[in-house]
This record gives C-alpha cells, structure tokens and sequence, in this order.
C-alpha cells in the first residue's frame, strides 16, 4: 500500500506543480505595451525605423533602381534574369511585381513606425530639445518614403498646385492594433505633396544643426529642396539648396571618387543610409556590381548611350568612372564596389545642381552665379567648364553627375521629356498599385492602364 | 481359518493396486509449431486434475499419466490440443495457429487494444511492411500501406522533408503534420536546416528497431492526445526482449540508386537554332535597347558563353543534367540481439547507414544504437529502460532557389563547357557554374539526437496498475559551412558559418488503469491520468569573414566577424485525461475519452481546452444469427465522434512583440508582429463510422470508413494591407471541412503449405472544402487562394488560352463573362485552376511465397492533384532569357497559320512567361514503391549451418512511375514558397539493393 500511497502523491504533484509553467515569456522580444511605455524605447523604435528604411526594398537600393531602369532608354542595359527589375527596364510592369510590392510595403512601414513615435512623444520628458530631435527625425523619415512613395507611384506634380490626381494613402497614426478596419483610400497628390512639406517644415525647425549619422537640419533642408525641385518651385528650391550649401558645413568631396563608396560620411553626404558589413544592406552594390565587387556580376551595364552623353570624356574623370566586368564583359559604373559602403541619398553634388539650375530658371543669382557653379562642380571632376547654359544642358549635367542615383525619372517627368518613345505622362511609367494591396485594401484604387 | 483369508485377500488387493499403479506411466514427448520449431512455454495439464507441467527450452516435456488419460496442450494463439494416452510413451505434438482467435494487438495511446474491439479508425503497419527498403527514411516506407495516408518524399536530396497528411489538409498554416509518438515519447519535429531547404527531423529513426507503427486516423482514437492530435497521431513502438534463448538477427543490404528520371533539354545545335531564331524575332524590341543587329548581338552572347570553344561546329555539347544528377548508392548493416528469462527481457541493435545520393554533392550516413530492456522487480512490479543515440552527418548542397545548386545546372547552355582546359570548373558560365561550388564550398549538418524513457509500472490489485513514464528527446544539431574565394558570388575572401541548436523535450506522464471483467461479461477498461510536456531550445550561430587562405575554413580563423546570434525559446503543455472502453458479452463495444490541455502558447484567457470522444461498435458476427454463418466470419460496425485541437503554432504567436534591430551597431527596436489577443485553439470534430468484414474464415478481409472533419477557428497568417504597416496577423479566421471515404481489403488468394498469396488494397478519397472566411472575403498568397466553397490552398492563376494561329502570340482568357483573350496578362482574371493535393491515393501490396521463394511488391498511386512549376517562366519559356529550355519549346510558332502550344521564340519578349496556367499541370501517377524478390535457406540446409534463419533478397524502390508529368518527379516539391510547387527540384532516387538476413 504503501508504494501506492506514493504513486498517488507523485500524481497529485504533477497536478498542482505545473499549471505555473504554462506562464512562459519570449527571450528575444517584448510586448507592444512595454515598448510604448519609456522614452528609452521610444528613442529605440525611431532608430529602428532607420533599419526599416535602410532595407533592401527601399533605401537600401531598390528605390534607386526602380527610378533608374524606368527613366532609361539607352543608356544602360539590363543583363540580369530577375523578372521583377526587367519589367521596369521594358516598362511593363506586372501588378505582381515583388520590387514595386516590397517598395510599397516596406514604405509603409517605416511610415507606421515613425507614427508610433509622433503619437507616443509626450513620454519624452528628459528635454525639450530631445523631444524635438526626435520629432524631426521621425517627421523626416515620414517626409522622405512618402516623396518616393508619390513620385512612383502617382503622376508627376503639375506646376502651380490643385494636384486632383490620385496619389498614395496617407497614414499618420501608428497602428498597433490591427483588429479594426484597415482599408484607407488613396489621398490626391495635392494632400500628399503638403504632407511632406508640412512635415520637413517641421523638420527643418526642430532639428539639430547636426546629429552624426542620423537626420539633422540641413539633411531635412536639402529634402526640401528636392522636394520643391520636383514641384517646379524653383524660387524655393533654390533657397533651400543655397541654405545647405551655405550653412551645412557640407561640401563638394575633393574628388569625384571619394563621394561614393564611403564607410563612412563624406564631407559631401548630407544624409546617407548607414551599411556596415554586420548591417544594412546595399542593394546597388548587387546589381550594379561585379561579382569580386560583391554583387551579382554587372546586371546593370552602362551603353553607349549613356556614355555618348559626356562632352568632355577626355578630361572628364565622370566619363571614365567605370571597369568592365570580368564575369560578363559589361561596363558596370564604380559608383558601386565597396559591398559595405553606405548608400548616399542627399549629397553635395545635387544641391549645386538644384541650386544652378533654379537661379538658372529664376533669373537670379543666389549663392552663386549658375554657370560659374555648374562649372565649379565640373572641375571637381576636371571636366572642361562650359560656355553658356541652357535647359538642356542642364538635364544633361544631372545625368553625368547624378546616374545611377535614383534621379532619372523623375528628372524626366518634371522637364517632361519623352522616355523613348513614352510621354513623360505615360501610364506605363507609373508603378501600380501591388496586387497585395488591392487583394486586402477594399478603398484602394487602382492606376490607369493597369 | 480366517488368517488364511484375509491373507488372501490382503494378497489380493496388493495385486490389484500393483497392477493400477503399474498402469500409470511416464509420457514424454517434443512440442513443436508448424514450421517444426520448438516451442517452449506449452502448457500440458492432465484433464480433470491440476496436475500439469510445461515444455521446456527444446520444446520437451513430461509427464505422468495413465492409460486412457487426456493431455490438454495449450498456449495462447495456438489451437488447444486434445490427445489420450495410449500404449505409446511418446507423444509428439505439432500445434497450429488459431486464426480466428489470433487477435491483432494496436497501440491506442497509453495502452493497447484488441484490433477486433477497437471502435476507432487505426491502422497498424507491422516491423515486416517496413524493414529492408533502401531508403534512409523509415516514414518514407509507409507510403501506400494505410488508406487515407498520403506520404510525400519532398524530393530526391538525402535529407529532404517528408509530408505526411493523415486524411487530407485539416488545417492551413498551422502545422499540418501529425503528431509522431516513439515509445510514449512525442517527438520534436521541427525542421532546423539554416540553409533555405528543410531536414527531415525523422532521420534519426532507424527501420530494424521499430515493432509497429499504428496510426490513429480519428479523433476519438487522436483525442487522448488532445491539442496535439488534429492531423491524426503516427504512434511507433520499438523492439522489446522476449523470453528466451538470445536470439541474433543481422541485416546487411547494398543498393545503387540513379535519378528516377531524366528531362530532355535543348542540345548545343537545338540552342542555337531556337536562340538564333528568337533574336531574330525580337529585332524592334532589341533595337529599342540601342541592339541595332539582333544576329550579331546573339552570336556574341554565344561566344561569351561558349568561353571561347567553336560553338559553331559545335565543339561542345553539355550535359548538365548529367553532372548534376549522378548515379548513388544506399548501404545498410544492422544487428539486433534480444532475449530474456522470466524476469528480465532485452533487446539491443545498432544499425549503419550510408547513403551517397542522386544529386552531386549529397550524402548521408547514420548511426544508431538503441538498447531496450524490461526487468520484473517482482510479479506486481515492472520496470524498463528504453534508450536510442542517433547520429546522422549529411553534406548538404544549396537550396532550390539559390543560383548554385545542382538542379539549377540544367540552365545552362549546352554550348558552354563545364571544365577549363586545365580541368578546372568554367567560371564563365551564364549562371554561375554550382561544380564551383561543388569543389570550393561546403556545407555539413550533423544530427546528434538521444531519446530515452524510463517506466515503472505497479499492479496493486489484479486488474489496477498504476504507470509512470518519463521520456526524453534531446535533438542536437550543428550546421558547419564554408565558401572559398572561388565559389561562386565570394567577394569576401571566403565566408564560414557555423550554428549550433539543442531542443529538448521532456515528458511525464502519469495514469492508473483498471482492467476489470465484471459478472454476466461486461468488460471495462479505464485509464485516467495527467501528462506534462517541456520543451526549451536554443540556437546560436555565428558567420564570419575574410579568411586568409581557403585553407583556413573554421570561423576562428575569420579576421571579421559579421553576423552572429543566439536565441531561447520554449513551450509547455499540461494535460489531464480519462478514457473508458467498455465491452458487453464481447460484441456491444463503447469507449468515452476526455483530455483537458493548457498550454504556454496560448493567451492568458483562452489557455485551456477540453477535448472529448466516443466511440461505439457493435459485432454483428457474434449475434445468434450470424454465428454459424459459413460466408460471414466477421462483421463490425463501428462509429466515432471526437474533438482534437491544433496547437502548432508559433509559441507566443498572440501576443503583439518589439524585437530588437541594429542601425549601423545602435541598437533600435522594430515590431515584428501585431497582436491578437483573441487568438485562441484550432478545434476540429470528427466524425468517422465505418463497416469491418471478414468472409470465408477471414480468407478476405477489409474495412470501409466514411469520414467527416469540421475544423474550425483555422489559424493562419491573414495578409493585411501593405499600407497599415504590417503585412500579415495570426487570426482564426473560418472553417475547413474535410471528408471522404476510406477502403481497404486484404485477401489470402491462395493457402497452401507451398504456395501463399495475398493481396492488400486500400483506397482514400479525400474532399476538402472551405466552408467560411471572415467577412466571407478571399486570402490569396501569391499562387495559391483561400476561397470559400473551394478547396483549401487551390491555385489561383490567369489561364493560358495557347497561342494566336496568326502571329505567335500568348493568349490569356479573359475570364471576365465575355469569352474572350487577350495578350495582356495584366488584363486576364485569374480562375480556381487545380488542387494542390490529391483527391484519390491508394496501395495495392501483392505477396507470394512460393516453398522457399518469397516476392512482394507495393504499387502506390496519388490522382487529382495539380503541379505549378514555378521554374517554367525560366525553363520552358520559348527562350525569354538565355537559359536552356526544355525540348518542347521546339514546338514553338513560326510560320502563321501554325497551331501549337508554344508560343513565338522571343529574345527578352515575356511571350507567355507570366505566372499562368501554362506552368500547370496534373500530377497524377502510380509508382511501383517496393519490389522485392527473396530467398530462405531451406531448414536442412540452415540446421547444419547452425542459423534459425538465412534470407538473401534483391528489393527496388521507386523503379517504376507511370505519369503523364512532364516534370522530374510528381512527388518532388520545391524546398520553400507556395503551396504545391516545383522549383528546380531534384526527382526521386530509385534503388535496386542486394541484402542478407541472418537470424541465429
């Protein structure tokens, strides 16, 4: 009996003693709850949205790309066998494109990230000052996806305002919790344009002059700019460059080299995604990049057509800024070959740019005069100066200064130049809404021609 | 006077009791079976009295008896003899099987049941079904041998994963695999492969230690097991010692595999025509690319991937597929040695596998050692010991998606040479060239798995026992992997990386179970206990470098170190359980089961649930009227009703989780997952009922079962708008239903000492509908939907309407009412267009023994499910990109007026390659699994070479496939992404081995 009585004991034991094992927490992350509860975590959540954004999807490469390969016609080649950046190459892009549904998504993230800190700032209490640092940054990051979001996305801004044309879903609250309705219709382009200025208006006041590697003043002043540049303000634009360029501390890099492929900030970077080889990624480096260079072999080749653009090849080292691949023969640019270099965003070189042009178009001579300037930046590359300027001359410049940057098509659309044989108004060269969207988003509506 | 009488008298009685005793004689004798065999533990009694004795080791026996007396001989599943003494003082005795009382024993969970009593839906496989097939997994051998369970070998790699589906999907992305139970112990069947393409955690599991494997197919028969018992319970059962003289068993066996099959592709004069004449057909398209002669533009991409050989003469003319799928072998030797007297009773085996596998690069061997033991402490008490090591050491090759994996040779141009000159492999290949990868890098996963149980049992009165049951599962593995300067995309002067997870699981388990017959034959069974189940595992892994030679390959020798990690997690479940089977007069059957779990994986509010069942049958052939019956040896109805849950999800899938990220070395959070604190079980109920037979004396026999599973609160990913921020949350978001009949028979065709032959067929048909989804809207993942009224998962893709007669292009049906096409695939509606999973599968499992020869074979089938080949748009894509394709895109339209189904060759034109129903297909097919031709020693022979058993045999594994599949393999699935698709994966091995059984 005895031995029975022991058995039952045990049993009894297993009984009671369990139940509290059922309560086990996870290692490796924390509740929505604890991360919204301390300005510690706040300030975690906003550098986390910088990883968000610096992803493969967007920042990280892809936002670039997809801009390059929709504005080129001849100037570069794609030798690559991924469907997803052929068919921006071909300007038939598929609803179910995996670049235009990462871009999108990923967007959105970093957008509802940086609304969870707007919404939770009050926690911050340490200072004023960090307060608004934080603010800045957030409304920064905010500001820069949804420019990209609306320049790909949606038809080009028309000059002098009532935009009615769709644009992209604006999002300005987090959501944490994700049991109520979700669907959201598509603001005009109009709305989203004031958003993002609202927001770097924001910025540009309540950030820091500078803020080692993370959004300062003079990196949401030069997002300004751009921003004003693509709308056809010029008067702004340019005052906006002229304040980065004056104000900043930033400068031309003394070679044309030393701006790309940085561990590290440049002099010239204004604001750049940071990569190291633990994080980040640099998604340029995998299709513009040789295989010894880290990338896949030279998916992107540059062509005659680009290389016929340089006026001045004997002198300009911009013309000659390039190897031929040695896995397959193409001539791939040396903006890309260090695998863990940060990818730049706002440099230097475009605020010159912005800024020659728009005095240029105003008929003003902020800063400096716009020959003198454009030529200032042709010399940091030893290209001979030029004689006059005139508008063409000017979309030419950008391109042997800007490429493979993420600038063509937009370039294209704001001058409203043919992109082959498109109109820059072409449906085709507007990304569609990704099926993933529409498949969930009862309000959403789709682009013409898709 | 009177002296003298008694004094006869006296003499008399004398003589006469001289004369009774004289007649009591000592009978002695050899017991043996019908194979001659001696058969020791025979019980001898002498009719009427309690005198008795037992046959000994040799089978001998005696024992004293009289003229005229009866020997009863009787020994459990054999006839009882009857025999009288006669004037002989030997009595030889062969005894025969009883067959009709002969009573197959299933493993239920938590004890064991009489197949004839059962009232639930379980099948039992037996040691004989699985052993000696050359194939490294046991799992795998199972194929075609229940109804209603489909086996799938994922595809041809040593280490491939298995899916196992026990009567259909019942559940969308929580797991749909069952429940695997060794020896009481529920096994950690998690796949931890780090390199993209999953590890059967099942390998470890070797074929020549398993007893049995029952199955348990319903939910009254899966609910002891409650939460975990949704996709049915696979239950295995190792080898115990009997009582005995030890006996030796060895196995050898040695086998050649090759590719189950091949596919055509274009050869170097076939690459050229098609290429030539696609740029051709692309000239405005290449000349809007700045390509102003499309002929010189082509032939200069043929020189580039020629690498400088004449490919105009054709010079060279590659078989990829060759190199990348070459022939292997499979090597097994196992021993085994059980025994045991009265009180103790062990069994030990270990067991050897080698496998070099169909696929360059890839290879397997096992260890295993097991070592059972059972020891009587005393007639109440039992105790026991089951222990297992496993070692298995794979080299892996790269996933199905990485550019550098075998399969992915097929791509390449037949015109491009696979060696330099100096023998190296050609770095110049369209795709980079996996013999790089082959001779550069290397990657290699050990498995080091212990499984153990420890029981006790105690019987305090007849009938009540009282167990305990400990068990443990420790599943270890490391994954070493190194790239080279050379391999393919290395630009970082070699890159290593090595992981390292241990999961271990421990189980105990407590319950008392009361065996009692109460008075007028009712039979009562009841079994009521708790269990409790831990599992914690942890992972770390750490990548490095920039090593200074690649003679340098472990990470210490790394000069960076760029990524490393380390993780915990870990799960609970407690449970409580009762189950009662009752049985009147041995034909009105009755079984109730309860089982109450909670566990760590769900929220606060909903952590437990309660999960019952009942089940009951009736024996028809055991009423009056059917008794004497000469047709009808066996009838039984039987019908279940249960609940199980589905708890395999991931372990803190509710709650709304921050992880931590890292911006350039500053640490940031990032939400990883919204929560849902309404999350709860996935609950199904099932209902089965089902009709077993045997007629003519069981010379046939079989079972016809219908079933129906309802689950409900299905738990799954739902995709929510990119734009709220996250892309998907875990909900319970409808209901599944599954159903379908069941058939299985087996017959003995033929019964004689010399010739046996019997068949086993069995049939399921499985139905799979989704009857409800949130607000009844669609979820669609990539290819594949959920829509309600349809089946689970189906395909979801535009449909390809051939080719347009007049000038070549794709056409798409438009599918939105007007009946049209289009070549716009943009602009076609995608339709429901095939089920990726089968709707019928059956096995047909033939035996014959002929004297000494014995040959089986086992044809399995799978028919009704469809196949998207996610690597058509590149293989058979009427030559888009420059891959190789496969030899139908010959057919492709040239001339107007051509009707084919291949549309235009195009250089870079996407002339049909959008995601449609062109890259689907139906997959149906029969496979002869098994074949196996033996021989056994005759007796004589055995007798003077001292072995109870010698057997050589020569047995084939997937030798035949009859498919109408233009892919590799209709059972081969791509390693990851959707649902019922291919990409780049390697068919199955087929293998034909010689082996030696040795049993002395």
């Amino acid at each position: 009996m005895k031995k029975v009585y022991l058995f039952i004991v045990l049993i009894v034991f297993v009984f009671v003693g369990c139940e509290d094992q059922l309560n086990l927490e996870p290692a490796q992350s924390i509740s929505v709850e604890t991360a919204l509860s301390s300005e510690e975590n706040i300030r975690n959540i906003l550098i986390g949205a910088y990883d968000e954004a610096g992803q493969a999807a967007t920042f990280g490469g892809r936002t670039h790309i997809i801009a390059d390969l929709l504005g080129t016609d001849d100037q570069v080649s794609w030798n690559g066998t991924f469907f997803d950046p052929r068919e921006f190459f071909t300007k038939s892009i598929l609803i179910d494109n995996g670049f235009v549904g990462g871009h999108w998504n990923n967007s959105y993230e970093v957008i509802n990230q940086v609304n969870i800190v707007i919404d939770n700032l009050d926690i911050i209490t340490s200072s004023t000052a960090e307060k608004d640092r934080i603010e800045g940054e957030a409304k920064f990051l905010r500001a820069l996806t949804y420019f990209d979001l609306v320049r790909l996305f949606a038809q080009q801004y028309q000059v002098g305002g009532g935009n009615t044309q769709l644009g992209v879903p604006l999002r300005l609250t987090g959501i944490i919790d994700y049991s109520n309705a979700l669907s959201i219709a598509r603001s005009n382009v109009e709305e989203v344009y004031t958003q993002i200025l609202n927001d770097l208006a924001d910025a540009v006041a309540k950030l820091p002059a500078s803020n080692d590697f993370f959004a300062d003043q003079y990196a949401a002043r030069a997002l300004q700019a751009r921003v004003y540049f693509q709308q056809g303000n010029y008067a702004d634009a340019r005052d906006a460059a002229n304040d980065v360029l004056t104000n900043s501390g930033h400068s031309l890099a003394p070679t044309f080299a030393g701006a790309f492929n940085n561990d590290v900030d440049s002099v010239e970077d204004v604001f750049a995604f940071q990569v190291t080889s633990q994080t980040g990624t640099n998604q340029l480096i995998t299709f513009y990049a040789s295989e010894g260079n880290g990338g896949r072999g030279g998916d992107i080749g540059l062509e005659a057509g680009y290389l016929g653009l340089f006026d001045d090849p004997a002198n300009d080292v911009r013309a000659s800024f390039n190897y031929v691949s040695p896995n397959n023969g193409e001539t791939l640019t040396s903006k890309y070959t260090n695998q863990f270099g940060n990818v730049p965003v706002l440099r230097a070189g475009e605020m010159h740019l912005i800024r020659a042009e728009s005095n240029f178009r105003e008929g003003t001579f902020v800063g400096l005069d716009p020959l003198v300037e454009v030529n200032i930046l042709r010399g940091r590359s030893s290209a001979t100066s030029l004689g006059a300027l005139t508008l063409d001359l000017l979309f030419n410049e950008r391109q042997l200064e800007l490429a493979f940057e993420g600038h063509l098509i937009h370039d294209y659309k704001r001058t409203q130049r043919t992109v082959g044989t498109l109109p820059f108004n072409s449906n085709s060269l507007v990304l569609p809404i990704p099926q993933s969207e529409l498949d969930t988003n009862e309000l959403i509506e789709q682009n013409a021609g898709y | 006077m009177k002296t003298k009488f008694s004094g006869i008298l006296t003499l008399l009685l004398v003589f006469v009791v001289q004369i009774s005793f004289a007649q009591e004689k000592t009978i002695s004798g050899t017991i043996s079976d019908q194979s001659g065999m001696p058969l020791p533990g025979v019980n001898i009694i002498l009719k009427g009295t309690t005198t008795g004795t037992q046959s000994d080791f040799d089978g001998n026996y005696s024992i004293n008896a009289s003229v005229g007396d009866v020997l009863t001989f009787t020994y459990l599943g054999l006839v009882t003899q009857e025999i009288t003494v006669g004037a002989s003082n030997t009595i030889n005795v062969t005894m025969t099987e009883d067959i009709s009382v002969l009573d197959e024993v299933v493993v239920v969970g938590f004890g064991t049941q009489s197949k004839r009593k059962l009232t639930d839906n379980v099948v039992n496989i037996k040691s004989t079904d699985i052993a000696n097939v050359p194939n490294p997994s046991v799992i795998n051998n199972i194929a075609g041998k229940a109804a209603g369970v489909q086996v799938s070998q994922g595809n041809g790699k040593v280490e491939a994963g298995l899916n196992v589906r026990i009567r259909g999907q019942s559940s969308i992305s929580a797991g749909t695999q069952p429940l695997y139970v060794l020896d009481g112990i529920p096994l950690i069947n998690a796949d931890e492969s780090n390199n993209g393409a999953p590890t059967n955690p099942l390998l470890t599991l070797s074929p020549n230690e398993i007893e049995s494997i029952d199955i348990l197919k319903d939910a009254s028969s899966a609910a002891i097991y409650g939460a975990r018992g949704a996709n049915g319970v696979v239950i295995i059962t190792t080898k115990k010692g009997k009582e005995g003289k030890a006996k030796f068993s060895v196995n050898l066996s040695n086998g050649v595999s090759s590719r189950a099959n091949s596919r055509d592709w274009l050869n170097a004069a076939q690459y050229i025509e098609l290429y030539t004449e696609a740029a051709v057909n692309s000239t405005a398209l290449l000349a809007s690319f700045g390509i102003a002669d499309p002929i010189a533009f082509v032939e200069g991409r043929f020189d580039r991937y020629a690498n400088g050989t004449d490919w105009r003469n054709l010079a060279v003319d590659t078989d990829w597929e060759d190199l990348a799928l070459r022939d292997g072998y499979t090597r097994d030797a196992d021993f085994s040695v059980s025994g045991g007297n009265a009180t103790t009773t062990y069994f030990f085996s270990g067991a050897y596998n080698d496998t070099k596998g169909i696929v360059q690069g890839n290879n397997l061997d096992r260890i295993s050692v097991r070592m059972n033991i059972q020891h009587k402490l005393s007639d109440k008490f039992n105790t026991g010991m089951n222990m297992n090591y496993s070692r298995v050491d794979i080299d892996r090759i790269a996933n199905d998606n990485a550019f550098v994996t075998p399969l992915q040779a097929i791509a390449q141009p037949a015109i491009s040479p696979a060696f330099l000159d100096n023998g190296d492999p050609n770095p110049n290949t369209l795709y980079p060239n996996f013999l790089l990868q082959d001779k550069n890098a290397f990657y290699n996963t050990i498995i080091r798995r212990v499984t153990g149980r420890v029981f006790a049992n105690y019987t305090i009165i007849d009938g009540l026992t009282v167990n305990t049951d400990f068990g443990y599962d420790l599943y270890g593995q490391t994954e070493d992997s190194f790239t080279g300067r050379l391999a393919p995309f290395q630009s970082t002067n070699g890159e290593a990386f090595a992981s390292n997870v241990n999961s271990e699981s421990y189980n105990f388990s407590n319950y008392i179970s009361y065996d009692v017959k109460l008075p007028q034959d009712h039979d009562l069974n009841v079994v009521v206990g708790t269990e409790f189940n831990r599992a914690k595992r942890r992972f770390t892994s750490v990548t490095g470098i920039q090593f200074p030679t690649d003679d340098f390959q472990t990470i210490n020798s790394a000069a960076e170190i760029t990524a490393g990690s380390g993780s915990l997690t870990e799960y609970s479940f407690v449970s409580y359980f009762a189950r009662a089977t009752y049985s009147y007069k041995d034909k009105y059957l009755f079984k109730a089961s309860v089982r109450r779990d909670g566990s760590s994986r769900f929220g606060k509010n909903s952590q437990f649930g309660t999960f019952t069942a009942f089940s009951g049958g009736w024996i028809l052939s055991e009423e009056d009227f059917l008794r004497d019956s000469e047709t009808i040896s066996f009838l039984k109805l039987r019908a279940s009703y249960g609940e199980v849950g589905n708890a395999e999800i991931g372990n803190f899938a509710a709650l709304g989780l921050f992880q931590g990220v890292s911006y350039n070395q500053r640490p940031g959070i990032a939400p990883t997952q919204p929560g849902n604190s309404q999350l709860s079980w996935e609950s199904s109920q099932q209902t089965d009922v089902g009709v077993e037979f045997g007629l003519f004396d069981s010379r046939i026999t079989g079972e016809l079962a219908y079933y129906n599973k309802d689950t409900d609160g299905l738990l799954f990913a739902s995709p929510l708008p990119g734009s709220s921020g996250a892309s998907s949350i875990n909900q319970n978001i409808g209901r599944l239903k599954s159903k379908g009949i069941e058939f299985s028979f087996q017959t003995k065709n033929i019964v004689t000492k010399d010739l046996e032959w019997t068949t086993n067929f069995n049939i399921g048909q499985n139905d799979n509908n989704i009857v409800s989804l949130p607000d009844g809207n669609d979820v669609i993942t990539g290819r594949n939907i959920l829509r309600e009224g349809e089946v689970a998962n189906a395909f979801y893709l535009i449909e390809y309407a051939g080719v347009d007669p007049a000038n070549g292009d794709a056409l798409y049906n438009l599918n939105d009412g007007s009946g049209g096409t289009t070549t716009n695939p943009n602009s076609a509606e995608r339709i429901i267009a095939g089920n990726p999973f089968p709707e019928w599968i059956g096995g047909l499992t033939n035996t014959i023994r002929y004297k000494n020869i014995d040959f089986s074979f086992t044809l399995q089938g799978e028919f009704g499910a469809s196949i998207y080949n996610g690597g058509g748009r590149f293989q058979s894509a009427n030559a888009d990109f420059f891959d190789n394709q496969s030899t139908d895109q010959l057919r492709r339209w040239q001339n107007p007026g051509d009707i084919t189904d291949v549309p235009q060759a195009r250089l870079f034109g996407g002339n049909g390659t959008a995601n449609s129903t062109r890259y689907l297909e139906s997959g149906d097919f029969i496979r002869l699994r098994n074949i196996t031709l033996g021989y056994t020693l005759p007796d004589d022979v055995l007798n003077k070479m001292g072995f109870s058993n010698v057997r050589v045999y020569l047995s084939g594994f997937n030798l035949l496939t009859f498919t109408n599949y233009d892919g590799y393999d209709p059972e081969s699935r791509a390693d990851s992404g959707g649902i019922g698709q291919v990409f780049y994966s390697a068919p199955a091995a087929k293998t034909v081995a010689l082996g030696l059984n040795l049993t002395f």
